[in-house]
């Protein structure tokens, strides 16, 4: 990347970027209004779902996995994108990842609790459900079964979102020290309190540095295991359409493709309302473009093995699967996701498409949908028909699935637009650390910059 | 580099800087001088040219790291055989116990994860002293954009802001 054009100075940051503690653009009103009513709605469906039991879902079995897992694979999918940007882009030094890592961070740890809920509502009684996910003994003194994929998802979710959010946290805690001292009495104190006490000193910098480092090397993995667990709970089965191993690599990629799109869906309008035009630079945008893009081809490569290797396997089981798929009763949500996954993220090869952010906006839009609809298509085309023809059927979403889904999404906005109001959007001290250096002119410093 | 904290108040003298290569060629300055022990150096983000400067190696954090990796590990595996042993569960005729260390790789690197993370953040604080209600914040404007050296227990008459003085302080004032 080349060097971006800073109009702003290190002595800008904290005075523009803090602006969100401010009084919000109008728009900013109007968003949260949508979403916390979506949010609303969907809590009125969960609580009659849980009250009047899961027959209230179209579902029947074999189906039991139908958009509830769909919804948690897809909010899965949203997180990667925050540590991937937090930590691998960290490790790799890639300097654009300053401007947006704040964001994608707390993009994240919304998504996947947003993922988190719906095993919980898809069991029923989700009070049951959390306590049998656990790793108790129950009243027999049975365990879980640790050699289920089921019982390490739990194991990957939760550690993921645990470290996912101290590492969220981690990078806060300068920030909100630098809250503190620009602000008087109760808000001081609450987010001194936050801040744990933050001083700044070159110690404390040193040591934050170090434990940033390895809190990245020790993410990185887990990114690329999160998602390969994930999909170990279809690949682990038997299920023809899900019994492949090209699943982890596969699930991740689309994971990293989804999170992206969505960083940049939430980017703009984030950007707009909060007037940060002069700190996410086109440059910075145009990076998240080109990784999306790249997930996006290495998805497409895997829509293509995976096609070839059911046929080349010759397994009429597997090949039936496929070609329902995309000629099928299906072929609606399988083509839609091939286009939007595939074909249309194609334009971003043009750097004028990549400029445009109008344009860049509605392809990372149909990104998601097309995201979600892959969950939709690996789930419900291959569930549907199991190994007893007797239960063979067709599944449509109806109001419930549709509306639990749209709250979801309430819910993940909802949060995220309570973060954009009381926490900086931008990481402070590491936007600083790609900015011009405040040197004094005299002579030349020795020393190079690392980066952060 | 800082050595151990002689004076433990937040008294003393503060020299704000408002350039990073005149903070840190001041840096240099100071570690030379037997009177500035206990100093301390404030910076709104971590420049790597201070790091330098304050001679910092590499970080205690690390053994913080590597202790809670391994802790989690262990507990990971252990979690899985230990219950494998209380009650063997045998799903689709396998065999429980050590043969299934493949599938408990799983629980026992995502424990690895989760350990050596919160031991890490656990290490940051430790090491940075934080939290401290005690101390108190010497300038608003540390956490902005200002670099900053500290002397505890010097006045604003002593040899110490003198030296600040020269190295280029923009303004040296008690705290």
């Amino acid at each position: 990347m080349t060097t971006p054009m800073w109009t702003k100075t290190i002595s800008d940051v904290n005075e523009e970027i803090l602006v969100n503690l401010e009084k919000p653009h109008p728009a900013f009103y109007a968003v949260f209004g949508l979403a916390l009513s979506l949010f609303l709605a969907g809590i009125v469906f969960v609580a009659l779902h849980t009250t009047f039991g899961l027959g209230l879902w179209q579902f029947a079995p074999p189906l039991y996995w139908a958009v509830d897992i769909t919804n948690f694979v897809f909010w899965v999918g949203i997180g990667h994108a925050g540590t991937l940007i937090s930590a691998i882009l960290f490790l790799f030094r890639a300097k654009w990842r300053n401007t947006v890592n704040r964001s994608a961070e707390a993009m994240t740890i919304f998504a996947v609790m947003c993922a988190a809920i719906f095993p919980l509502i898809h069991m029923g009684r989700m009070w049951l459900g959390a306590y049998w996910a656990m790793p108790f003994p129950n009243t027999n003194n049975l365990w879980v079964n640790f050699r289920s994929p089921l019982v390490w998802d739990v194991f990957a979710i939760s550690t993921y979102f645990t470290v996912s959010l101290l590492f969220w946290y981690m990078g806060l805690v300068p920030d909100l020290a630098s809250i503190r001292d620009r602000t008087k009495g109760i808000k001081r104190l609450v987010y001194g309190f936050m801040s744990f006490g933050w001083r700044g000193t070159a110690k404390q910098w040193w040591h934050y540095e170090a434990g940033y480092g390895f809190l990245a090397a020790l993410a990185t993995p887990l990114v690329l295991s999160v998602h390969s667990v994930v999909s170990w709970d279809f690949a682990m089965s038997l299920q023809p359409g899900w019994h492949t191993t090209i699943f982890p690599p596969y699930f991740v990629a689309g994971a990293i493709l989804s999170g992206c799109a969505m960083v940049y869906n939430l980017l703009i309008p984030v950007r707009f309302m909060f007037r940060l035009e002069k700190f996410i630079l086109p440059e910075h945008l145009d990076a998240c473009l080109k990784l999306t893009l790249l997930t996006s081809t290495i998805v497409f490569y895997a829509y293509g093995v995976e096609f070839f290797v059911a046929w080349y396997s010759g397994n009429p089981y597997e090949w039936a699967i496929f070609e329902k798929r995309a000629i099928g009763p299906y072929s609606f949500y399988f083509w839609t996701m091939v286009f939007c996954n595939c074909i249309f993220p194609l334009a971003w090869w043009s750097k004028k498409v990549r400029a445009s952010i109008p344009i860049s906006f509605v392809i990372c839009l149909l990104v998601n949908v097309g995201m979600w609809f892959e969950r939709y298509n690996i789930i419900v085309s291959s569930l549907v028909e199991d190994f007893l023809p007797s239960a063979w059927g067709h599944f449509e979403p109806g109001l419930w699935e549709i509306v639990i889904t749209l709250g979801s999404f309430g819910m993940f906005f909802v949060f995220f637009f309570i973060f954009c109001k009381f926490f900086p959007i931008i990481s402070l001290s590491e936007i600083k650390l790609i900015m011009p250096k405040p040197l004094s002119g005299k002579k030349a410093h020795g020393g190079s910059h690392h980066g952060h | 580099m800082a050595t151990k904290s002689v004076v433990d108040q937040d008294v003393g003298v503060i020299g704000i800087f408002k350039h990073l290569d005149t903070v840190c060629s001041a840096i240099e300055r100071v570690r030379e001088r037997d009177d500035f022990r206990g100093h301390e150096v404030f910076s709104p983000t971590s420049y790597h040219e201070i790091e330098h400067a304050c001679g910092f190696g590499a970080s205690p954090v690390r053994f913080f790291t590597l202790i809670g990796a391994l802790t989690g590990m262990c507990s990971g595996f252990a979690l899985a055989l230990a219950t494998d042993w209380d009650w063997p569960l045998i799903v689709g005729g396998k065999t429980p116990g050590l043969p299934s260390i493949p599938a408990y790789v799983v629980i026992g690197f995502e424990c690895t994860i989760l350990f050596g993370a919160i031991a890490t953040i656990l290490g940051m604080l430790v090491m940075g002293r934080i939290p401290n209600p005690k101390r108190r914040v010497l300038d608003t404007r540390l956490t902005d954009d200002r670099f900053a050296i500290y002397v505890p227990g010097a006045r604003l008459d002593s040899p110490q802001a003198q030296l600040l003085r020269e190295c280029g302080a923009d303004e040296v004032r008690a705290t």
